[in-house]
């Protein structure tokens, strides 16, 4: 079964479809209702993530990083809640 | 007493300096509609289309989903054949729209990114600014809801999704009339046990519609005049009746076929 989670954003709610080789993230697929400015920075996000250890402070390192590289905007959503998806994907955990 | 002064001099200078264009009500199929509104956005970034304001509807019913969002994990494909409601990937973000022909007018602003302001949600705020004004307009008391929604009597009535590309911002939304709620959940994804006479009470404790606000269906263009009054209220401009230009329908029939594919719906 392919590694699923959905998480609400105070904004939005973020769906994570994830690939995993060892404890790494081999590909991440994200969709949702959320808003990004650019649109197209959520691929590079996607990209951002490939090879990322699944563990919260690296993630939140990652995501972080693609925020202050892009300059990208998502009212209402801030890195932590993106991570916070990814790691329910991960888990496993479904809701 | 002087920075008084300046602030009088700079609003009277608004006050006589914007004029928009305002558009004729419009019905169109998604694709086309879609199009229009890629159209008057990149034509506006290339300094080749004034601001706008348009009103139009939606012919056949559709579904709208948002730029990030999966076709296949939100809507119920099977149920929009049956139906012959047509489902269409939107350039904004947001989440996934039931537009019934016979219950939503749906609004598009077009502007330059610099005539709004830079957050993103004092944008969202300005532009639905007019909404409320015109939900007032309509006897309605209504606010703002960061960050797209604007609600009447405590619930939602209006829902927004804008993008900002090449240097123009495009924001467009919804105002719900009288919309088939059981319709649309029937063809968004929601889990099947939801589609209940329970859960259907409790979107209704949610969201609203005008009709049923103001006990009576208004005519589609009573709503349009009074969102545009509001509008005009709102942005401080003046909005003359125009037409959209042979430029930006022949550049809205070359971006039609997109909105129309299956790989653009498909693309996440």
């Amino acid at each position: 079964m392919i590694p699923y989670a959905e998480f609400k954003a105070p904004k939005g709610v973020i769906k994570v479809e994830l690939e995993l080789t060892n404890d790494r993230i081999s590909s991440a697929f994200i969709s949702g209702d959320f808003f990004m400015y650019p649109e197209e920075a959520i691929e590079a996000l996607e990209r951002t993530l490939e090879g990322v250890e699944v563990q919260k402070e690296a993630l939140l390192a990652a995501v972080q990083n693609f925020y202050n590289s892009t300059g990208v905007l998502t009212p209402m959503v801030e890195p932590r809640h993106w991570v916070e998806a990814i790691l329910r994907a991960a888990s496993g955990e479904r809701k | 007493m002087n920075s008084a002064i300046v602030i009088n001099t700079t609003k009277e200078r608004k006050d006589t300096g914007s004029e928009w264009r305002l558009l004729p009500l419009r019905t169109d199929d998604a694709f086309t509609s879609m199009a229009i509104d890629e159209a008057l956005l990149k034509l506006n970034a290339g300094c080749k289309s004034p601001n706008t304001i348009r009103f139009w509807r939606w012919q056949p019913s559709t579904v709208s989903i948002g730029c990030f969002q999966s076709v296949e994990r939100e809507v119920d494909l099977e149920v929009a054949k049956r139906y012959g409601v047509d489902v269409v990937r939107r350039i904004t973000g947001g989440g996934a729209v039931f537009h019934d022909h016979g219950g939503e007018l749906t609004y598009s602003v077009v502007c330059r990114q610099g005539d709004v302001p830079d957050d993103v949600i004092e944008s969202y705020r300005l532009i639905c600014g007019g909404l409320v004004r015109g939900f007032e307009h309509l006897g309605l008391r209504a606010e703002f809801k960061p960050v797209n929604d604007v609600h009447a009597n405590g619930k939602k009535i209006s829902g927004s999704a804008q993008t900002r590309r090449w240097g123009s911002v495009l924001q467009h939304g919804t105002v719900l009339i009288s919309p088939d709620i059981r319709k649309m959940f029937e063809l968004l994804k929601v889990s099947r046990e939801k589609i209940s006479d329970k859960f259907i009470a409790s979107v209704y404790e949610r969201v609203t519609t005008v009709e049923r606000e103001i006990g009576r269906k208004p005519t589609f263009e009573e709503v349009r005049e009074a969102m545009l009054a509001g509008f005009e209220d709102s942005l401080n401009v003046e909005l003359r009746e125009g037409e959209l230009t042979s430029e930006e329908l022949e550049l809205a029939k070359k971006l039609r076929p997109k909105y129309a594919s299956d790989e653009w719906l498909r693309k996440r």
